[in-house]
């Protein structure tokens, strides 16, 4: 099944600064809860994992990442991730294009758009879960690719300490728990009208 | 309302015909001493687990078992190379298709067998098949039968590309299976062009599950010493299993043995040879151990055999008074991956063509379309004679489209076309013979059961209020008991079935059956045939069937055929013994037979009180005082080739009230009467009707399967798929007529799909009848809460204020 997902987050970092690190792909892969790069084939092509935690069940995809457009005059970068999970029973894949956009001087902002595909036992089981599952999956991604670059940036020493105690506060795989708790929160905001949160 | 206490005599010591005896199977499953497959533990047993597809369409690329073989207690991981050489990687279909028992280079569905793990137990054969690495390259994905044909569809099964015959006739499409047309499209036509009135309905009959309480397994045992096979196995038709084991395997029938133990429902689900079966046969040939395969509840639904999935336009003609000219149907038949349905083997879409119902349709023309999807392979089961279901629900909801055409009472409508009392035998246009029926006697006693005409008012009155109540109603005809030998056969065996009755010598009696019950109480109604027959005590009476080492064969208990041919060659085989009975009276009496007269328990001799001889006193005679030239010993076979199906009917009459704000649909009223012909044990067939109603309400209200774009099933668990408790369930209010049937030895008839059959299409009657007033014809099933609040809110009802 798929979803389409887009996403925008507001980065108070000039837009240079943003783009350095979306050009570093085992960064930005590492932005996304559970990801990592595991092996790097060169520089278009990487491997690598996704552990997923639900419960009891823990889902590690293994996969292969493709770098298939680096534009430097849009600042936009796709990528397509595309994994099985180890016990061969769930597949998913990842087609995703970040563009950065400068708002001011100072800021710019990360403009994500996604199509997650699932198959397999994860679709049957998860699939009325996969919007807001996916949803919170980009929300994290937003907020970890801001403290990167936050982390990263040279000038500003107190927001980048800053930004690096909140990265390493993130836990290091997709907590199936706290996505629960978020995913519900994100349920009855949406139940209540109320504009659910982007960042 | 009837009661069912009808029948209940327990002075009676006979116990035989029309007697509430209670359940002889009860005592052993409520006390957890049933044995069923899964309760079958062997010396040495080794058990299987299944590596599935998480693809609906792929090829693979490959297969590395390495990692599942190093797991200790491991001993084998077979995939579709390891059977090549014994050419058993496909196996026939009872459909004259192939299906792959593991996927053979490519997958067509999702959660398709790719290999299978044998391991020291069912725990280390799970962690094993986590560790068997597929690798797939996924290929676009067929999910629309509508798309199947165009000429850019995907290709689905290579493996018949440039065949122009897939086992069911000519076809014009790699993802084509067959086309199947019966009546006179011609005559048909002519009857459209001339009406006064016509009317046509698109109507879509979901895939469902039958989702048996225990799903399906078995336990193989290969003894090498003795070249000699046994299987137990969760399946309605044993006989018919180890012909196709036969054959596969080359092993001789003598040298296998299929016993079906307990089964934990069946509703046809459990016809089928499945993938899992073949490899836990096989594994125990290789391996010369008993292996246990047996499914979760996942893969069961996912891949097992589910039923409908039908595409149905009907159209009907008809004169300005309603009486019906002509009847045109068109379906198009999703049989996925495989065509794999279980049914007759001339009969593509099953007995479908008894679509012209209770009613007097002059001419009629059927066209059924089978296509290849990317989803399971099936067809056919779930509580019904092949294809039944889908027929009385086409020609149900067209006679309610008809009636609001013209603006007349659904029931009128019957009325006027039924078949008549005197018409019977009635020849269809379809080429069936309604062997017996009374439409019009049943109808009007359940219309003044509910007060029809007071509901109508109270509908009439809620209507004018803004409230949403409907009326549904169903006079349906099903064919059950498959059936006579001329039409119908499965791999080219006919579909007769068979009764071995032996009575010992101080008159108790051992019987056994080609049928196998799955629920249905045989232990106890086929007692009750030879207690009438034999006048012997049921209680004496043993039933056993199952086990094709010791039971005549038969092809089964599936399609309502058990008291339809089973139960008459029971009747028949006792009649035997009866006349031996009687002649052996007659020495022991030393009169002439045609002297004798038969009373309940014994032969009397005509005018002469006190001279008679019991069939207990019989039953000794027969093993030591015989008349001369007569060979000793009481007892008779039957092989039993019915003569014709049986046509059981009803009226079902439904009454719903619907929450306008959530759709919600409250069942206030279900009324059953059904006519089975001859009742053997009323409190059994009240069990079963019950049994059906719950089912068709399950189907009409919630069952689905339903697959997204990339074939990815979304229904396979219980959180999604339905199954209703006490809690949802609504009241049954039953009735009956009896209209025997008059070519049955007893006058009986099927019954235990008919309340499924003539359910489903009740509630669907019931809820459009809600609409009715606005325009609405027809919605389409499930008829769960969320999709009847979309229609309430396309028609703006539930606006506040």
């Amino acid at each position: 099944m798929h979803v389409n997902l887009d996403k925008t987050f507001p980065i108070e970092v000039p837009l240079n600064s943003a783009w350095k690190f979306l050009q570093d792909i085992p960064g930005v892969a590492s932005c996304m809860p559970g990801a990592e790069i595991t092996e790097v084939v060169d520089d278009r092509h990487y491997k690598g994992a996704v552990k997923a935690k639900l419960g009891p069940a823990t889902m590690a995809f293994n996969g292969d990442i493709e770098v298939k457009g680096m534009d430097a005059a849009k600042h936009e970068l796709q990528l397509l991730g595309r994994g099985q999970d180890t016990k061969g029973s769930s597949s998913a894949e990842m087609d995703l294009t970040a563009q950065l956009v400068e708002t001011g001087s100072n800021a710019c902002e990360l403009k994500g758009s996604a199509v997650v595909t699932v198959n397999g036992k994860a679709a049957s089981l998860g699939g009325r879960m996969m919007t807001q599952v996916a949803d919170q999956i980009l929300n994290q991604f937003g907020k970890n690719f801001t403290a990167h670059v936050l982390a990263t940036q040279e000038g500003d020493a107190a927001a980048a300490s800053e930004a690096q105690e909140r990265l390493a506060e993130q836990p290091k795989e997709l907590n199936g728990l706290a996505f629960a708790w978020s995913v519900i929160v994100g349920f009855f905001r949406s139940l209540f009208g109320a504009k659910s949160s982007s960042n | 309302m009837a009661t069912s206490a009808e029948g209940i005599t327990t002075q009676d010591p006979i116990q035989g015909i029309g007697c509430s005896r209670k359940r002889k199977e009860d005592p052993r499953f409520v006390q957890g001493k049933g044995n069923y497959v899964d309760d079958v533990k062997m010396t040495g047993m080794v058990y299987a687990d299944i590596v599935r597809s998480p693809y609906a369409h792929a090829r693979i690329k490959s297969i590395n078992k390495e990692k599942a073989l190093a797991v200790p207690g491991v001993h084998a991981v077979l995939t579709a190379d390891d059977l090549k050489p014994l050419k058993l990687h496909w196996m026939p279909t009872l459909a004259g298709d192939v299906q792959a028992v593991l996927a053979d280079e490519k997958v067509h569905m999702q959660y398709q067998e790719v290999a299978v793990v044998i391991a020291d137990s069912r725990y280390i054969a799970a962690d094993a098949v986590d560790l068997v690495e597929v690798e797939y390259e996924p290929l676009p994905v067929l999910v629309d039968p509508h798309k199947a044909l165009e000429p850019d569809a995907p290709i689905l099964r290579e493996d018949t590309v440039g065949k122009d015959n897939v086992g069911q006739g000519p076809r014009k499409h790699p993802n084509h299976i067959f086309s199947w047309e019966v009546g006179d499209a011609s005559a048909t036509e002519r009857a459209f062009d001339t009406a006064e009135v016509s009317v046509a309905q698109e109507m879509y009959y979901p895939r469902v599950h039958p989702s048996p309480l225990e799903t399906c397994g078995c336990v193989a045992s290969f003894d090498k010493a003795r070249g000699h096979l046994t299987v137990y196995i969760t399946s309605q038709a044993p006989h018919v299993v180890r012909t196709v084991v036969s054959l596969l395997s080359g092993l001789p029938e003598s040298k296998i043995r299929i016993i079906s133990p307990d089964i934990g429902g069946g509703f046809g689900n459990k016809v089928g040879i499945y993938p899992g079966y073949v490899t836990a046969i096989v594994a125990s040939i290789v391996l010369g151990r008993p292996v246990k395969w047996v499914e979760d509840r996942m893969e069961h639904l996912s891949t097992t055999a589910w039923a409908r999935d039908y595409w149905m336009s009907g159209e009907l003609a008809a004169d300005k008074e309603g009486h019906i000219k002509g009847l045109r149907v068109k379906v198009l038949a999703d049989h996925g991956a495989f065509n794999s349905h279980a049914q007759p083997t001339k009969w593509p879409a099953g007995l479908f063509s008894i679509v012209t119902g209770s009613y007097d349709i002059p001419t009629a023309y059927v066209k059924v379309d089978g296509v290849y999807t990317n989803k399971s392979p099936g067809g056919v089961a779930y509580r019904c004679s092949f294809r039944v279901t889908e027929a009385v629900y086409l020609i149900e909801r067209m006679m309610d489209v008809l009636a609001q055409k013209l603006g007349m009472d659904k029931a009128e409508i019957r009325r006027r076309n039924f078949v008549k009392k005197e018409q019977f035998p009635y020849d269809t246009a379809l080429g069936w013979q309604l062997d017996s029926g009374d439409y019009h006697t049943a109808l009007e006693k359940v219309l003044d059961a509910v007060d029809y005409a007071g509901l109508r008012k109270e509908q009439a009155e809620k209507r004018a209020q803004g409230e949403l109540m409907g009326i549904g109603l169903v006079t349906f005809t099903e064919i059950v008991g498959a059936g006579p030998s001329k039409a119908c056969d499965i791999l080219g065996v006919g579909m007769f079935d068979s009764a071995e009755i032996r009575v010992h010598p101080t008159g108790s009696v051992i019987a056994r059956m080609g049928t196998i019950t799955q629920g249905q109480g045989h232990q106890t109604t086929y007692a009750q045939i030879i207690a009438t027959e034999l006048g012997l005590p049921s209680e004496d009476i043993q039933i056993e069937e199952g086990d094709t080492d010791t039971a005549p064969y038969g092809l089964g208990t599936y399609g309502s055929r058990s008291t339809p041919v089973g139960g008459a060659a029971t009747a028949v085989a006792a009649r035997k013994i009866h006349a031996k009975a009687q002649k052996i009276a007659a020495h022991l009496l030393e009169v002439s037979e045609n002297d004798l007269e038969w009373e309940v328990d014994r032969f009397k001799v005509k005018g002469l009180p006190g001279q008679e001889k019991t069939m207990k006193e019989i039953a000794w005679a027969a093993y030591n005082d015989v008349p001369e030239g007569m060979e000793m010993g009481l007892e008779a076979v039957d092989y039993y080739d019915p003569p014709n199906f049986t046509y059981p009917f009803g009226v079902y009459l439904c009454v719903v009230d619907i929450d306008k704000y959530t759709g919600q649909v409250h069942v206030r009223r279900f009324y059953a009467l059904d006519d089975c012909g001859t009742r053997i044990n009323p409190m059994i067939i009240e069990g079963q009707i019950h049994g059906g109603l719950n089912e068709g309400f399950a189907v009409a209200m919630g069952q689905e399967l339903p697959y997204d774009e990339d074939g990815n099933l979304m229904g396979n668990t219980f959180m999604d798929y339905f199954i209703p408790t006490f809690v949802e369930t609504p009241y049954w209010e039953t009735d009956y007529t009896v209209t025997p049937s008059p070519h049955h030895p007893l006058g009986a008839k099927g019954v235990a799909e008919s309340p499924h059959v003539g359910s489903i299409p009740c509630f669907t009657s019931a809820i459009v009848d809600a609409f009715a007033h606005l325009g609405i014809t027809h919605m389409n099933m499930p008829h769960n809460a969320y999709r009847v609040w979309k229609q309430i809110h396309e028609l703006g009802l539930d606006k506040r204020g």
